[in-house]
């Protein structure tokens, strides 16, 4: 009925490269046109109380075309790879291109690219795939186990997610690029409840754990039944803790949670496609705003932010990006001042309109969730860079910043974040806290919440730790575009120090 | 679209290829297009056509299932049809079925229910018609010289469930959603309309919307933040109300004793004047006949006056749970629980002037944006205001203000609503899969706890 040609972990890379090759051939004559063939497979293990409530494997595989004609783009998508699947395909592209240039008030500019030939694998030590899927659910059902300690425990939970896509991408400046990306992630999630009181704990991170393009040798390293019980005695322990108080105090953030209010603050707010306006309609714009390029004072000046998709196990590394571009490290903050944004080939053209200093070619972020859906500015590992290593601060170790703090909070893994539509006002919740007094940490304090404007924030950063205690956390759940794409992207953070920062500010 | 005939074959196809003791096949086939426009055109336009099957296998090796304390479960899902792939997915769900513990909560797949048949007529719309949509509201946008952006979208899919024990169900539907923000240089205002058929989508009425609510809330001031009365609009009540969606009549959590609800079944929960309906055949959102393991839905109430009468339930908590199945199941493996997809608060008696000639001082808002809960158990949650929020006082709308961010407990607003509107609004979320229905609200108490900068 439908001409299928393969799934993943049989699929030949040449013989899907030709079949791009000859999708693109078929495309009559375009300014730029390109075609991704994806091949994506999962599989995920959910445990609750003991007992494996998902146990999934998932595949889809197909392809899509980009066409740039007349001015406009047309993008049409299937999962039909037979020749009359594909001639159909092309054909509502072109209808598509036809009803956008109706009304179009200008063209599509996209910026140079040099042709490139080329194949990227992520570096894994064991492929996720093939470990027997009886040892997986026996890690997670242990680790499940591990976290009954308390008869306060109401739900104990573990889970393991692995993905992989196989990606072919051909276009019409004659690039030909085949990827093979793998990522890995896993974690617990225990569950107190006593009576009204209700609290949760993760290991090592909030939902779903660590995740980073690496093989199964992360959920080994990760060690879930070992480290279980502690965070499991924590969300006990956290039913009875007193509530974080309120009041304007330092605050010191433990990277894990670093890594989200970098996502949500910075990350977003550098995507060139919000700040032109491509976003209005669903997510917003940016306060990051053209003019603001190489002037604005984003932080302090020892706040170093990076785009960079080249860090080994980084959830947002990879080869190429969905257009053919190299994967890059880029300033987006140094020293404190505004650098750079995240970029497409057709947002940097226009970006050299706006502002004639900016002279840069696109920075290699534009990823497609799947092979449905259209390739967009995404975040790839967004980073703070660790202490001491650009510019004035120094590399402080967490106990060094403690010791140095005489009254503040120390807060750990997110619970909550929302921020508006500009990326100015955010307000974060975290699973715990501890007090700091008079440079010790003290008694662990439940429900906390902070709240801040983001250029206040960063530029009231007066310390942050260094390379040691930097980790590369990955966020699998980021959410953008219409119709919706979740991607995966990573931010590298070490934990660092706020003053005076509103704390404690919602009470429950 | 391949119809229900070929679907059904491809079903009985697919389940002659297990040989557990249990199959559910769930087979979905979708046409989607959405023409995207900013900055006054349109930038991204795009179609994509998928189709779907999902195997749950039941297996029985362990004999836990014929003892009544649990079958091994598996799950495998892919993208084609053919006959490899079905041999394929279903020979992945039973090897991992068999390497899988009893799940002593799952007891069966159900049996065949009758399924009340609805429409299956579909309307697609054309690459023009979505243009042309577009369109209009950016040549309103720039009549006023404001910036138009917004999304039009055209859903049409298939559904089919059968199981091995006999449940076949099928249905196929479309939606249309137009949402548009239009920009000023200090304000924005939003915008949308939903409908079957393209030609009821109401371009102008949208655009017109938009572009008032940018031109009013032009200069917006500052605003302290703090305790205020309300008017919220339907798109803000439908965002408020999604996360009692979640977390509020759901079997699974609400056993887990982290719903608010937990423990309240009888008990006056909200105020008298709240009716919470769950009603997948209300003549103005999109029919849904049955769910996602092919059992009959029907309309059911919630919340009566004020009073907790059911929550939502799906085979496996029903059974779990001794209560009867309400036909709440979400694609398996589900980890999130029964949730109601057709849920709305019962309009009122007043209309939405009326309430706002009520507020003595409070905000009018047009819809919230990223509400996140802060705990579950107690349904607080924090968010912004966003696209016209204006100062009401003695009645009278007095100016737009700038977006405050809100810390406020679902419940606690539940039980502070003083009017509700007489009618309902057709709402969709931005990608056009989830209709609901709002009523405007007044309620008396809403936290804002901070300010933003616009």
């Amino acid at each position: 009925m439908f001409t299928r040609i393969g799934y993943n972990k049989n699929t030949n890379s040449d013989i899907m490269l030709k079949k791009a090759e000859n999708i693109l051939s078929k495309i009559p004559s375009a300014d730029y046109a390109d075609v991704r063939v994806v091949d994506q497979s999962s599989e995920d293990i959910a445990t609750k109380d003991g007992v494996v409530e998902a146990l999934e494997s998932s595949q889809s595989l197909g392809y899509n075309i980009r066409i740039l004609k007349d001015g406009v783009w047309g993008f049409t998508a299937s999962f039909d790879l037979s020749e009359q699947g594909v001639d159909e395909t092309i054909k509502k592209a072109l209808a598509i291109v036809k009803a956008s240039t109706k009304h179009k008030t200008s063209n599509v500019q996209l910026d140079e690219l040099e042709p490139i030939v080329d194949s990227y694998k992520t570096p894994i030590q064991e492929d996720p795939f093939n470990v027997p899927m009886e040892e997986k659910i026996k890690i997670l059902l242990a680790a499940d186990k591990a976290q009954k300690v308390s008869d306060k425990i109401a739900v104990t939970q573990a889970s393991y997610q692995a993905n992989r896509e196989r990606k072919y991408f051909v276009s019409s400046i004659g690039s030909k690029i085949d990827q093979d990306i793998v990522w890995t992630g896993a974690g617990t999630d225990t569950t107190a409840v006593d009576g009204p009181e209700l609290q949760n704990r993760s290991y090592p991170n909030s939902f779903r754990g660590q995740n980073q393009t690496r093989g199964f040798e992360l959920v080994r390293e990760l060690e879930l039944e070992k480290h279980a019980p502690k965070y499991a005695k924590q969300a006990v322990e956290l039913l009875t803790a007193d509530t974080c108080p309120t009041g304007e105090f330092d605050l010191i953030l433990d990277s894990n949670q670093l890594a989200l209010q970098i996502h949500e603050s910075c990350g977003h707010a550098v995507e060139l496609d919000r700040v032109l306006g491509y976003e209005a309609s669903y997510a917003g714009t940016s306060f990051l705003t053209t003019e603001k390029l190489f002037n604005f004072q984003y932080g302090s000046n020892i706040v170093n932010l990076t785009a960079d998709a080249t860090i080994p196990g980084g959830l947002g590394t990879f080869g190429y990006d969905d257009e053919g571009v190299p994967a890059q490290r880029t300033y987006l903050v140094k020293e404190g001042t505004f650098q750079d944004y995240i970029t497409s080939r057709d947002t940097v053209s226009k970006l050299h309109e706006l502002n004639p200093k900016y002279n840069k070619k696109s920075n290699g972020t534009v990823r497609a969730s799947s092979w449905s859906r259209l390739p967009m500015i995404r975040m790839t590992n967004i980073n703070l860079e660790p202490g001491g290593e650009v510019g004035t601060g120094k590399a402080w170790s967490l106990d060094e910043m403690i010791a140095d703090t005489k009254y503040g909070i120390f807060m750990s893994t997110n619970r909550s974040w929302s921020i508006d539509d500009r990326r100015y006002n955010f307000q974060f919740g975290t699973e715990i806290a501890w007090e700091i007094k008079n440079g010790k940490l003290g008694r662990m304090l439940k429900n906390p919440t902070y709240q801040g404007i983001t250029p206040q924030f960063w530029q009231s950063c007066d310390a942050i730790c260094g390379r040691p205690e930097w980790t590369v956390w990955g966020t699998p759940n980021c959410g953008k575009g219409q119709p919706g794409q979740v991607m995966y992207t990573g931010h590298g953070a070490s934990p660092a120090r706020f003053k005076k920062v509103k704390v404690g500010v919602v009470k429950w | 679209m391949l119809g229900e005939e070929k679907l059904n074959q491809i079903a009985e196809k697919a389940l002659s290829f297990s040989k557990a003791e249990q199959t559910e096949v769930v087979l979905s086939v979708s046409g989607n297009a959405l023409t995207r426009f900013a900055n006054n055109q349109i930038h991204q336009n795009v179609a994509w056509k998928n189709l779907g099957i999902s195997a749950r296998v039941i297996i029985d090796k362990k004999t836990h299932l014929r003892k009544g304390s649990g079958g091994q479960v598996g799950v495998a899902s892919t993208n084609a049809f053919d006959t490899e792939s079905l041999k394929d997915v279903m020979a992945r769900a039973t090897e991992l079925a068999s390497l899988q513990e009893p799940d002593p909560g799952f007891v069966s797949l159900p049996k065949p229910q009758k399924i009340e048949k609805v429409s299956d007529d579909i309307y697609h719309a054309t690459e023009e018609e979505m243009s042309d949509g577009a369109h209009t509201v950016i040549k309103k946008a720039m009549k006023e010289n404001l910036i138009a952006s917004g999304a039009y979208a055209n859903d049409v899919s298939e559904l089919a469930v059968a199981n091995s024990l006999g449940v076949w169900a099928y249905h196929a539907g479309s939606s249309c959603n137009l949402s548009a923000i239009v920009l000023g240089i200090d304000s924005s205002g939003f915008a949308a309309d939903v409908a079957r058929n393209p030609d009821e989508v109401d371009a102008e009425l949208v655009a017109e919307t938009a572009v008032q609510k940018t031109l009013e809330s032009k200069n917006p001031q500052d605003i302290e933040p703090g305790g205020y009365e309300v008017i919220l609009e339907p798109q803000a009540v439908s965002e408020m109300m999604a996360f009692f969606q979640w977390y509020g009549p759901n079997a699974r959590i609400y056993h887990e004793g982290a719903s608010p609800l937990s423990d309240q079944m009888g008990k006056q929960v909200f105020g008298k004047n709240i009716t919470i309906i769950d009603d997948p055949f209300h003549e103005s959102v999109f029919p849904m006949p049955f769910d996602f393991e092919g059992q009959p839905k029907k309309a059911m109430t919630f919340i009566k006056n004020g009073v907790l009468e059911n929550i939502a339930y799906d085979s496996y908590h029903a059974l779990k749970y001794h209560h009867k199945n309400t036909g709440h199941a979400l694609p398996a493996p589900n980890t999130m629980g029964p949730i109601p997809l057709h849920m709305y608060i019962a309009a009122g008696d007043k209309t939405r002037d009326e309430m706002i000639k009520n507020v003595k001082r409070g905000l009018l808002v047009t819809r919230l944006w990223y509400v996140r809960v802060l705990n579950p158990k107690m349904l607080n949650v924090t968010g912004m205001t966003r696209d016209a929020t204006f100062l009401i006082e003695n009645g009278k709308i007095i100016r737009p203000v700038k977006n405050l961010r809100f810390n406020q407990s679902i419940p606690e607003a539940l039980n502070n609503v003083v009017g509700i509107e007489n009618k309902l609004t057709p709402l969709a979320s931005f990608e056009g899969e989830m209709i609901s229905l709002a009523p405007t609200l007044h309620i008396s108490k809403w936290e804002f706890s901070s300010a933003t900068l616009f």
